[in-house]
């Protein structure tokens, strides 16, 4: 019915205007002789990328080319994302149009956050604020600039606060900057605010250890890794870095060295469904749970000091909540047994008891040796703790703000309305929101000054005590924004000072000469220049004393949940954050990486307590609920998820933003609400309703029950996923081999048609499946450098998302203990490809190397090579997405400059599909050709593949012999997808290897 | 030499003089529409323009607007393109093949199913076309010489698709015209309007009902009889061939041939059945669309229904013999899975309500029969449904199964189609005589007074 009404809402795609260049509503006052003057003065290597692009009309050759920029061909220039991935930026003629990893980097290592991969977007998204706004009508930066030294000096006078509200401050030189401001200022307060932080575990170590500066860990050294509701895979610590760590230990080719994950949770997080054992957990049995192993240990080992806790053992704990006592007691043994190679990990956003009863459990396993005290976390500003931010909304309310500058931040959204910010703020005189797209808080700003996107910005990120991560722009401003850091610049005098685009650099140049002067370098500018390329500056820390425990501290805690009603687990999403991404769309749209959902958040429930409630989830269609907490409640939908803990609700936060553009607007549900002033994560004594409504919750798989027989397990019937455990692999190595149902010989001996030659490359792709966690960054790096279009909730529900790669997602085992397995499924380029011969236009070929090719020139869109695809990867264009998506959000004018030129931009109609990114292909094979030298393809690496931060994917030519493919293809774990069909595909995947005992399997 | 028992009874009842025949066939083209006519072709051509306004509004903004997915890339568009085949292949089975094995019974309605064939063919024709994503640019589907060195693709079905309704249709059309030159010269004859005159002369092609027509008419009337006979088998073969040649669980069936053939006759021959019954009451056909025929029609019914029934056995049958899981799973999936209240509908009305048509009292009562051919031609169309979608929506990859939900704008295209066929018939019914004259006169009682075992066919 919808389309019906929609037909004639919709803009006709055939009256689109032809587009001249980009016009943008007011352009920088930079000219672009300028800026490059002024860059080219200061660096050679930036200065090519930024230039402007804007004033011209038509694709005119350079007069004079400036030296590094060729045509057709990208530069890449080190910088740091928000949240401190380090990145090159891939630039084409001036333009940013994607990320990949910094692979110099020491503690990335190449790797990055799924947000950095799709954070190309956000720099172009139409969304973004394109000039200062004063009670929301544009004004000019001057003006702006005036009017606020002047209240400032105002407030002042009258003695009243300055209130700078902002997030974690990871920038040194920021804070600083601050330090500087307030020094100006006297009556200038600095808030760090987050809800979702370090700030427990910096707690609780400051309590044990007295440094609030906690180690990193090697992770990479543990052979035993027990999570507490801590989803390192996805949204704790720094997901990329533990992803790639803790995988480095599992795969086929070092069996004998595969370390076990253990992750004890309610929820069912990523890192729940890759590990080994998932042991779900009511939130209320964390604290006893973990005092009992405690107890358990202290008896067992009789370590130093300790001394057990109340009368916590295991025997009692497993019994009064009818835990797994086999999976409990293999945990408990596992540690014993390995020493200074296992460690407890609790969430970050746990009880701050929790955290230190596993400070003390790690103590007595000497985890303190996978501690690493030269990398530790540091802290520049200590984020606020609840009754801090209650004390600054009490001096709001007693109008002892003066004036309130939200600098990027949105604390209207984040924080729970039981703190009532916004009555707050009408105490306050003066607002200020720095923000780059209008958010919940800049709508009850006086002042919206846009900020830039970091690409724009200079900048240093430093987590770590030993690394700093630089940030250069890359290209100039696009719309009228500065950076933020730049703006409390030209305030920071008191004087209207003249703006340029230069202020902050020369600040951040300033204190790093401070800083060069530990390095042995001829001149700053030789130093200064080097790191940048880098994207980062090592320091040098001999920090390698550990630190003395506090053994009086654990008698301290209290149990910190109560135990009443149903419990609730907030947590941030994988994919939106806090909702700080919330306006992304390709962020929207990446499947969620547990339960595949799109465009929506839920409440995830146990099947067993939704049908005690009579909820359901089917066809898509999910029960509404009422979730109240006291006087606070809200109405969400369900979701059946397998390994939840009974009488346990899961949410994610993030979604159910009121202002966040067309985008992100109105997406999920806002379960901030029913948090209280503690800011706890964890809340108890819930109470849920049936509504008896309906609503519409979207995911690119089907929901089955576990227990259907006709379904159930058939990934394995079938093939698709093939796992065993260690153990297996390691008594016979042949294990996976031996379930082939047809040898080569024999299927080649049933085709029909004659083998095609492959003179030149011919290439293929190894996924590691026991390294492959689904985190799906290889999505979002697939999109960003495939131009694939966003197609918003409605069309993903009608099966007609385009993700050319997508990750499938099987559960085994049961709805409370489920197996979960990953299969990334991309095109597999058969050799005797069924989508091939029956295209009646010949629109999809076989090349001479091995790829399956899709001419879209020559498409008409019969659909029958989708529908003959045994795979399913081949994608329609059911409509101009571009034209469909929100109204035509793609036809904006700056989001043309978004896409990579490499890539066709297809249309409706046509049929596409993963190329093996066959321009990185051709971009190589003509470097090769170019410098006369032979093609062997090592240097290829697809977008999947560079954004993997488990390195699961190796993509290469089997026609050579030494390349790591040709290795991988004859790997004993290896089988290919459904192989008996003989159409010969060429990804090889190895088989999924868990550290279970064999019985655990099923 | 004649046995009076053996002697077949007329096809025609009553004893109709030539003059009665022409008069009574040519009664709907000589008068002007009544009302009832015009409300009749009021429904059909609303029916065809919601087809053409969401065919339109298809190409306005993509195949979007149906509700076809990423597994499930064919769905009404193809069924709709199969179910009208199907219907087409009565016509040619009844002029060519039942005239080849000298069923004289055909004579009443020979000229009817052939024209119902040529439109269902041209309606079954628009669906390769509308259903590919880029319509403007299916002139791609055909081979023409080009700069470009473009060239179709010959290991494709859907290309043998093109050739064998193309070649289907030029034949049928051909078949019919030629049937149709004598009538047309009648009826240049019998009318007064000037213009009918200029155009019945030129579509006559100058007929003057000499001996020496007649015997060339016949000659190339029993040539081209010939020549369609293998057609009608060849084209619901080669439309098969769009599911045997893929490698889909459900699809991938070297059954599917003769299954599709039988199908095509069963719901033709339904579809005829249906539309004769009303158009015998209307205008007063009785005696020459005798119950006798449709009785006999009720007989292939049952005859091909029974066929179909059992390709629906050996289906499961072969995928649990095959024993491969993909195969049985399909085949449980169909009959118990979500789709299984469209496997079901396709079964009754396919496998069991035609069974009725063992009983004589059934085969002759027309409203009964009439019911039955309904159901028989919705059962058919839940064939194709069930043959499509459930294949598609369930196949190798449980993570890409997806469940398949038909759209307004499909329904519309459906309902359009057969305003399309419809409004074809109806134009048809008021410009030609849709019962051949010619042919009624040689199988009257009389008419053919020499005729014995070894004698000629008409007239001699």
């Amino acid at each position: 019915m919808k389309y019906f009404f929609n037909l004639f809402k919709n803009k006709s795609e055939f009256s689109r205007k032809s587009k001249a260049a980009p016009k943008f509503e007011k352009m920088s006052a930079e000219s672009r002789r300028r800026f490059l003057a002024l860059m080219g003065a200061t660096t050679a290597i930036t200065a090519t990328a930024c230039k402007d692009y804007r004033d011209k009309g038509e694709i005119i050759s350079y007069n004079k080319k400036p030296q590094d920029v060729t045509y057709g061909k990208a530069n890449y220039y080190a910088s740091t994302y928000r949240d401190g991935s380090p990145i090159l930026i891939k630039t084409r003629e001036g333009r940013p149009i994607g990320i990949a990893g910094n692979d110099i980097h020491p503690i990335s290592k190449g790797k990055v956050s799924i947000q950095a991969e799709a954070s190309v977007l956000e720099l172009y998204d139409p969304q973004r604020l394109k000039y200062p706004l004063k009670n929301s009508n544009k004004t000019e930066w001057k003006t702006v600039n005036k009017d606020i030294i002047q209240r400032f000096q105002d407030i002042s006078s009258k003695g009243k606060e300055i209130a700078i509200i902002t997030g974690k401050i990871n920038s040194p030189t920021y804070a600083k900057l601050l330090e500087d401001f307030a020094s100006n200022y006297p009556n200038i307060k600095i808030y760090p605010i987050e809800l979702f932080s370090d700030r427990n575990r910096r707690l609780a170590w400051a309590t044990c250890y007295e440094s609030n500066e906690y180690p990193a860990i090697d992770w990479s050294q543990a052979n035993i890794v027990v999570s507490l509701e801590a989803d390192l895979y996805a949204t704790d610590g720094v997901p990329y870095e533990q992803i790639n760590e803790l995988t480095k230990r599992r795969s086929g080719e070092k069996a004998e060295n595969f370390n076990r994950i253990y992750a004890i949770e309610a929820s069912m997080s990523l890192l729940g469904a890759n590990a080994d054992y998932h042991l779900r957990l009511h939130p209320t049995v964390y604290y006893p749970l973990l005092l009992a192993i405690y107890n358990d240990l202290v008896e067992k080992l009789a370590p130093f000091g300790h001394t057990t806790i109340g009368d916590f053992s295991l025997e009692k704990v497993i019994r009064e909540h009818n835990l797994n006592q086999k999976h409990i007691n293999l945990l408990v043994n596992d540690l014993l047994n390995n020493q200074g190679k296992s460690i407890i990990y609790v969430g970050d956003n746990l009880p701050v008891q929790l955290h230190i009863i596993a400070n003390f459990i790690n103590d007595i396993l000497s985890a303190y040796e996978l501690y690493d005290y030269n990398s530790s976390y540091v802290e520049f500003y200590k984020i606020l703790e609840p009754a801090e931010i209650e004390e600054l909304i009490i001096k709001m309310k007693q109008g002892k703000i003066g004036a309130a500058i939200f600098a990027d931040i949105n604390p209207a959204y984040l924080l729970p309305p039981d703190f009532d910010l916004q009555g707050a703020l009408k105490n306050v005189d003066f607002k200020i929101s720095l923000t780059e797209k209008a958010n919940e808080t800049s709508k009850l700003c006086d002042y919206v000054l846009p900020i830039n996107h970091p690409f724009e910005c200079w900048g240093d990120y430093q987590a770590r005590k030993n690394i700093i991560n630089l940030q250069q722009p890359v290209i100039e401003p696009i719309f009228d924004t500065r950076q933020k850091e730049a703006i409390l610049l030209s305030w920071i005098n008191g004087k209207n000072e003249e703006y340029s685009f230069d202020l902050y650099h020369k600040y951040l140049k300033n204190r790093y000469i401070e800083i060069s002067k530990q390095f042995n370098t001829l001149d700053f500018e030789s130093f200064w220049y080097s790191a940048l390329h880098d994207g980062f500056i090592q320091l040098k820390s001999n920090e390698k004393s550990t630190k003395k425990l506090n053994l009086i501290i654990l008698r301290q805690t209290k149990k910190p949940i109560e135990d009443s009603g149903i419990s609730i687990v907030l947590k941030k999403s994988p994919l939106i954050g806090d909702g700080r991404y919330a306006s992304n769309g390709w962020l929207q749209e990446i499947p969620h990486p547990v339960s595949k959902i799109v465009w929506d958040n839920y409440a995830a429930i146990s099947p067993i307590t939704a049908k005690r409630y009579g909820l359901d989830y089917k066809d898509f269609k999910s029960s509404m609920i009422k979730i109240s907490i006291g006087s606070k409640q809200i109405t969400m939908p369900i979701l059946l998820q397998p390994g939840v803990a009974e009488d346990t609700l899961v949410i994610e936060v993030g979604y159910g933003r009121k202002d966040a553009g067309t985008i992100g607007t109105g997406i999920g549900f806002d379960a901030i609400p029913l948090m209280d002033k503690t800011l706890s994560v964890i809340l108890s004594g819930a109470r849920i309703e049936k509504t008896g409504k309906k609503y519409k919750l979207f995911a690119t798989q089907e929901f089955h029950k576990l227990e259907d027989k006709y379904l159930k397990d058939l990934h394995r019937k079938r093939q698709l996923i093939q796992d065993g455990t260690v153990a297996m692999y390691l008594s016979n190595p042949d294990f996976i081999q031996e379930q082939r149902i047809m040898s080569e010989e024999e299927i080649e001996k049933h085709s029909v048609n004659p083998p095609h030659e492959y003179p030149e490359a011919k290439w293929a792709m190894a996924v590691d499946l026991s390294r492959c966690v689904g985190c799906s960054n290889c999505v979002a790096a697939c999109n960003v450098e495939n131009n694939i279009p966003i197609v918003g909730k409605e069309e993903c529900g009608n099966g007609r998302e385009m993700h050319w790669i997508r990750i499938d997602r099987y559960y085994s085992g049961t709805s409370e203990e489920p197996i979960v397995s990953y299969l990334p499924v991309m095109c597999q380029h058969c050799d005797m490809a069924p989508c091939e011969n029956v295209c009646p236009v010949v629109a999809t070929t076989h090349s001479t190397d091995g790829l399956n090719q899709m001419t879209y020139n020559r498409c008409v869109g019969t659909r029958y090579c989708a529908n003959n695809c045994p795979y399913k990867v081949r994608r329609f264009n059911f409509y101009d997405f571009r034209h469909r998506f929100a109204d035509g959000y793609y036809e904006q004018d700056s989001l043309e400059l978004l896409h990579n030129p490499e890539v066709t931009v297809r249309s409706r109609g046509v049929m596409e599909k993963c190329t093996f990114c066959v321009q990185r292909i051709a971009e190589a094979r003509q470097d090769a050709k170019s410098k006369g030298k032979n093609f062997t393809g090592a240097e290829v690496r697809t977008a999947c593949q560079e954004a993997c931060p488990a390195s699961a994917i190796v993509f290469g030519n089997i026609n050579d012999p030494n390349s790591e493919i040709s290795q991988l293809m004859k790997s004993k774990l290896g089988y290919k997808l459904i192989e008996i069909l003989g159409i010969k595909p060429n990804v090889t995947y190895l088989a999924k290897l868990r550290n279970t005992n064999s019985e655990d399997l099923t | 030499m004649s046995i009076e028992v053996l002697k077949e009874p007329s096809v025609i009842e009553g004893k109709p003089t030539f003059v009665e025949i022409d008069e009574q066939i040519s009664a709907p083209i000589d008068k002007l529409p009544n009302i009832k006519y015009l409300i009749a072709l009021g429904i059909t051509s609303t029916m065809l323009l919601i087809g053409i306004i969401c065919i339109g509004a298809t190409f306005f903004y993509g195949i979007g607007l149906w509700g076809n997915n990423n597994p499930v890339g064919w769905a009404f568009d193809i069924i709709n393109f199969v179910f009208w085949v199907g219907i087409g292949h009565a016509g040619t089975l009844i002029s060519a093949i039942l005239f080849l094995f000298r069923q004289k019974w055909r004579t009443g309605i020979a000229r009817f199913a052939e024209g119902m064939t040529i439109f269902a063919v041209m309606t079954a024709a628009l669906f390769p076309l509308i259903h590919v994503g880029r319509p403007w640019l299916a002139g791609y589907l055909f081979p023409y010489p080009n700069q470009h060195h473009l060239w179709v693709n010959f290991t494709s079905p859907l290309l043998w698709d093109v050739f064998a309704v193309s070649t289907y249709f030029t034949v049928s059309f051909v078949f019919w015209y030629i049937g149709l030159i004598p009538d047309f010269a009648t009826l240049r004859d019998r009318t007064k309007s000037t213009i009918k005159k200029i155009i019945y002369s030129i579509l006559s092609l100058g007929w003057r009902f000499s001996n020496r027509h007649w015997h060339n008419y016949e000659m190339i009337y029993l040539i081209l009889a010939g020549f369609a006979t293998p057609l009608v088998l060849s084209v619901h073969t080669i439309v098969s061939f769009d599911f045997a040649v893929s490698i889909m669980p459900g699809w991938h069936t070297t059954i599917f041939p003769p299954y599709f053939v039988a199908g095509a006759v069963f719901s033709g021959f339904a579809m005829v059945q249906n539309v004769l019954i009303i158009i015998r009451k209307i205008f007063n056909f009785e005696h020459i669309i005798t119950l006798d025929t449709l009785e006999k029609m009720n007989k292939i019914m049952l005859a091909t229904g029974t066929m179909v029934g059992y390709a629906y056995g050996m289906e499961f049958f072969i995928a649990w013999y095959s024993g491969s899981q993909f195969e049985s799973f399909v085949f449980i999936n169909r009959a118990f899975g979500p789709y299984a209240w469209a496997y079901w509908i396709m079964v009754s009305c396919n496998v069991v309500f035609p069974q009725l048509f063992w009983f004589r009292k059934i085969r002759r009562n027309i409203p009964i029969m009439f019911v039955i051919a309904v159901l028989v031609n919705v059962g058919m169309w839940f064939e194709r449904f069930v043959i499509i979608v459930t294949s598609l929506a369930h196949d190798f990859m449980p993570s890409s199964w997806a469940y398949y939900k038909p759209t307004l704008v499909d329904f519309g295209i459906l309902v359009g189609s057969f305003g399309l066929f419809f409004t074809l018939l109806l134009l048809f019914i008021k410009a030609m005589p849709v019962i051949s004259i010619a042919e009624v006169k040689a199988v009257l009682d009389g008419a053919q007074p020499h005729h014995t075992h070894n004698g000629g066919h008409n007239g001699k």
